[in-house]
């Protein structure tokens, strides 16, 4: 199965939206992708009520315990081939609370999750980070999956080669005798 | 005119050792065996409310588990603390919720958290925790770690709950997950052909454990931006009520043009949440331009609010002792040229929209929560004013720059769905009023108290008027520069309760526009499961299509 | 009330002056201090040190930034500043990482790695001509030596 989601796709994408207990602040952002201002219907683009029609899942929230079970389930229930879109921070890294107790902790750990509960492998994913991220940013993200724009984020490494000379006055220590008194 | 504070301190002083924390904040430290009668005195026979409870592990200070009952007293602007203890060898206590039906939920979350017994509750079980965390650990313990994670099991298929009386009635489950957008929730609608009989309710999937991490990982000063994130449409009010608890515990002064600045932004805040509550509600009522509207002329106060603070909803402007960033001249007239537009356009098509029939007809008479009701079960917010309650804790207890600002406070007798939507139309026009004054009355100044100190172990309260009603933080300071216990109780706790109430007796297609009305935080209208017990069969049916056919 | 819909993507779309967007570290200005790291809430920004390669590594993972600015407002230098970049999708986790890696400096007494070149430095740059030197040994060692004088007035 191609990795690529213009060739899984070609034509319109509906998109399940699954809210594992995020703050809404993502999934309002998610109704003004609807909306006049931004309104993605005009690339084909929908929300759809059952996971049975969807394409593609919109998943907000770091995915709560008490969620999860019925996270997997509607991961279950969307037929393959499917997407996911990763909206916010807590989708993709689990957000301020990735390590509270009650949370499992964005899509990197649900993926080993199926993976070791039901021997799934994790789906094609796009991340879109913001706390919020802005309507646009959530267009810009599935742009980027269905290949209209090219990805703009790319990591970045930087290691200091050589460290910078030490001025020969910091390199002498204290003219003073560290001595060991008797008995201390 | 009842009693004056000192009188106040006085009848309390039968109970106990009495403090005057600050203006408008006592404490009573009372023992537990009298809770059920100071409770009846200060919310029946004094005319407050019942407003939050909290349970604080503070054995690490007297081996103690610690229960606090807060009351808001209106009329006195004051707030009333009641402490108890017991140890956590005997951990019970005598429940209050027999006198005041709202500290239901409270005490059944203390039992989750702390572990303490109410004796006497009428409806004991678990309501917070996921069904399978084990029995006997408290996450808010003092010796639970914050990050272990407990294995998770398999969650039953049916949700649990009382059925008593119930039998016979079909079922229809109403939730957790939604065709459009909202959150997890799941109602269980119990109906006699086409009328709700009864309902049950279980929440909480958004737990996500933000005590715990606040009091454990975070500094005083981080905790504003975890506050903000309890909620994605009311963010900036916890954030500022936390400051405000933490500020009132401290004794930190804040500069005056930081309090007009947080004023202005939680008005912003206040007007796009409303709007977006208008759409939403159209939206359930099937009237879809009606929600297009509403996000179209919405758009330009969430551009407003980017351009003061980066950010379209998560404002991240505020930290104990002031604000981040200021409001310069330029920006001010920006703001107000476009209020301008926001209210000509808004007034024009909510009067439109509030002349069509349907939408009155659907509305009016529905849903109806009476003011005995409201009382009984301490509802907050345009709820509340809608059911004849004149509260706001802007005016009761004034709090950042509200007292220098005029505004009214639209009350409403009805009750009904109607009376809600009406109240929060007048609120959006009033808050944009409210906008204009601070902004042209800013006083110069500084923006952020830099040097706090924050002593520890200081209790304090603070509480802002929240789109959704009142939203009362209690923090304990710690030391290390973190906060020792911090609990936020978000305005929709104390009203969700109330949507069983307006549920029995209405006609089943009226339900989603009814759970919509109280604004829990956003609509939780679900997909639906219909199951016909009788013929044995199962349809599946979107939510707009039972609005629309039935 | 006419036609309001965006022409994104086709078209940009501006954001305003002081919007939030992806915080970037400058590698040049970076002195490894880790302030951001402790002031970052929801801790995207992390500073280890890998005593085998002897450098400390400072790892910005935008999947979690909240994008709140904290990190900008505490730098001592300047090297953390929030852009108005915002279209950050992509189909990686491993996109979303920004690491600067700087070589570490050991302390002149006891011979351990404690801070980075660029801090010593740095300290050394601000704090009093004559308490310069202290700048390239370790706080342990320094208490060592501050205990020793004030018990023993010699130094």
């Amino acid at each position: 199965m191609g990795r690529n989601c213009v060739k899984l796709f070609r034509r319109s994408l509906w998109v399940f939206h699954v809210n594992s207990g995020g703050c809404n602040g993502c999934d309002i952002e998610l109704l003004n992708v609807f909306a006049p201002y931004q309104d993605t219907e005009r690339f084909g683009v929908k929300l759809v009520g059952s996971p049975r029609h969807a394409d593609a899942i919109a998943l907000t929230g770091p995915i709560t315990r008490e969620a999860l079970p019925r996270v997997v389930r509607a991961f279950q229930a969307v037929p393959d081939p499917k997407v996911v879109i990763a909206i916010g921070s807590c989708a993709c890294g689990g957000g301020i609370w990735y390590d509270s107790h009650a949370v499992v902790g964005g899509v990197g750990k649900f993926y080993e999750l199926l993976r070791e509960r039901y021997g799934v492998e994790p789906p094609l994913t796009v991340y879109v980070p913001g706390c919020p991220p802005k309507p646009e940013a959530i267009i810009h993200g599935i742009c980027v999956l269905r290949g209209v724009v090219k990805q703009k984020q790319v990591a970045s490494y930087y290691t200091e080669e050589k460290a910078p000379e030490i001025p020969k006055e910091l390199l002498g220590v204290p003219s003073f005798e560290v001595r060991r008194v008797r008995g201390v | 005119m009842r009693s004056s504070v000192s009188k106040l301190i006085e009848e309390l002083g039968g109970y106990g050792e009495v403090r005057v924390l600050r203006k408008g904040l006592i404490h009573l430290k009372a023992c537990r065996e009298d809770l059920p009668k100071i409770a009846e005195l200060l919310h029946w026979g004094l005319g407050g409310y019942f407003s939050v409870s909290v349970g604080v592990d503070e054995r690490p200070v007297d081996g103690l588990l610690h229960v606090y009952h807060v009351f808001s007293i209106d009329e006195l602007g004051t707030y009333v603390v009641v402490e108890a203890s017991v140890s956590p060898a005997h951990p019970r206590m005598p429940s209050i919720t027999p006198v005041v039906d709202a500290a239901n939920w409270h005490e059944r979350e203390v039992t989750d958290f702390i572990g303490v017994e109410f004796v006497g509750h009428p409806e004991p079980g678990r309501l917070i925790l996921p069904y399978d965390w084990p029995e006997g650990v408290y996450p808010l313990r003092k010796d639970f770690p914050y990050d272990s994670k407990v294995s998770v099991g398999e969650v039953p298929d049916e949700v649990v709950v009382d059925e008593k009386g119930l039998e016979g009635y079909t079922k229809l489950p109403v939730g957790p997950y939604h065709p459009a957008l909202h959150e997890p929730e799941h109602f269980i609608l119990y109906v006699d052909g086409e009328r709700v009989v009864d309902a049950r309710y279980k929440g909480f999937f958004i737990y996500r454990g933000i005590e715990k991490v606040a009091e454990s990982r975070l500094t005083v000063n981080q905790v504003p931006f975890i506050a903000e994130r309890i909620c994605g449409i009311c963010g900036y009010t916890h954030s500022c009520c936390y400051c405000q608890a933490v500020e009132s515990a401290a004794g930190i002064e804040v500069p005056e043009r930081a309090l007009y600045i947080r004023s202005t932004l939680l008005e912003i805040e206040r007007i796009h949440s409303h709007m977006l509550w208008l759409g939403v509600a159209f939206h359930v009522l099937g009237f879809d331009t009606g929600f297009m509207i509403m996000m179209r002329v919405r758009e330009a106060v969430m551009s407003i609010a980017e351009m003061l603070t980066g950010n379209r909803k998560t404002y991240g402007m505020n930290l104990v002792g002031g604000v981040r960033r200021d409001i310069n001249e330029g920006r001010k007239e920006v703001v107000l040229r476009a209020l301008r537009r926001v209210r000509e356009e808004f007034r024009e098509s909510m009067e439109d929209i509030l002349r069509m029939r349907e939408i009155v007809s659907r509305t009016k008479g529905v849903g109806v929560l009476t003011y005995n009701d409201a009382r009984r079960l301490s509802v907050l917010g345009p709820v509340a004013r809608a059911s004849g309650i004149d509260t706001d804790v802007r005016k009761r207890h004034p709090y950042a720059a509200y007292k220098h600002v005029d505004f009214r406070i639209p009350v409403y007798r009805d009750g009904d769905v109607l009376s809600r939507l009406l109240v929060r139309y007048e609120e959006v026009l009033e808050s944009i009023g409210i906008v204009e004054q601070l902004l042209e009355s800013m006083p110069r100044g500084e923006i952020l108290c830099e040097e706090v100190e924050i002593p520890e172990y200081r209790k304090g309260v603070g509480a802002t008027e929240a789109p959704r009603g009142e939203d009362i933080h209690f923090v304990i300071t710690g030391r290390d520069n973190k906060v020792y216990r911090w609990k936020p109780r978000a305005p929709s706790y104390n009203n969700i309760p109330s949507t069983i109430v307006m549920l029995r007796g209405e006609r089943l297609a009226d339900a989603p526009v009814i759970i919509a009305s109280n604004d829990p935080c956003f609509s939780c209208t679900d997909h639906l499961v219909v199951i016909d017990v009788r013929r044995g069969v199962r349809k599946v049916v979107r939510g707009e299509e039972l609005a629309r056919r039935w | 009330m006419g036609v309001v819909t965006e022409r994104y993507p086709y078209e940009p779309v501006e954001v305003p002056e002081g919007f939030r967007g992806k915080p970037v570290i400058d590698p040049e200005r970076c002195v490894g201090c880790g302030a951001c790291a402790n002031a970052c809430p929801p801790n995207a920004l992390t500073v280890e040190d890998d005593l085998e390669a002897g450098v400390r590594r400072v790892k910005l993972f935008l999947g979690r930034c909240i994008f709140c600015g904290r990190c900008q407002d505490v730098c001592p230098v300047e090297a953390v500043k929030l852009t108005k970049e915002f279209e950050l999708s992509a189909m990686s986790a491993e996109d979303l990482y920004q690491v600067v890696e700087l070589r570490l400096a050991k302390c002149l007494v006891c011979g351990r790695a404690f801070t980075t070149v660029r801090l010593a430095l740095e300290t050394a740059r601000r704090l009093p001509e004559d308490q310069r030197r202290l700048a390239l040994i370790c706080p342990e060692c320094r208490e060592r030596m501050s205990s020793h004088l004030i018990s023993y007035a010699r130094w």
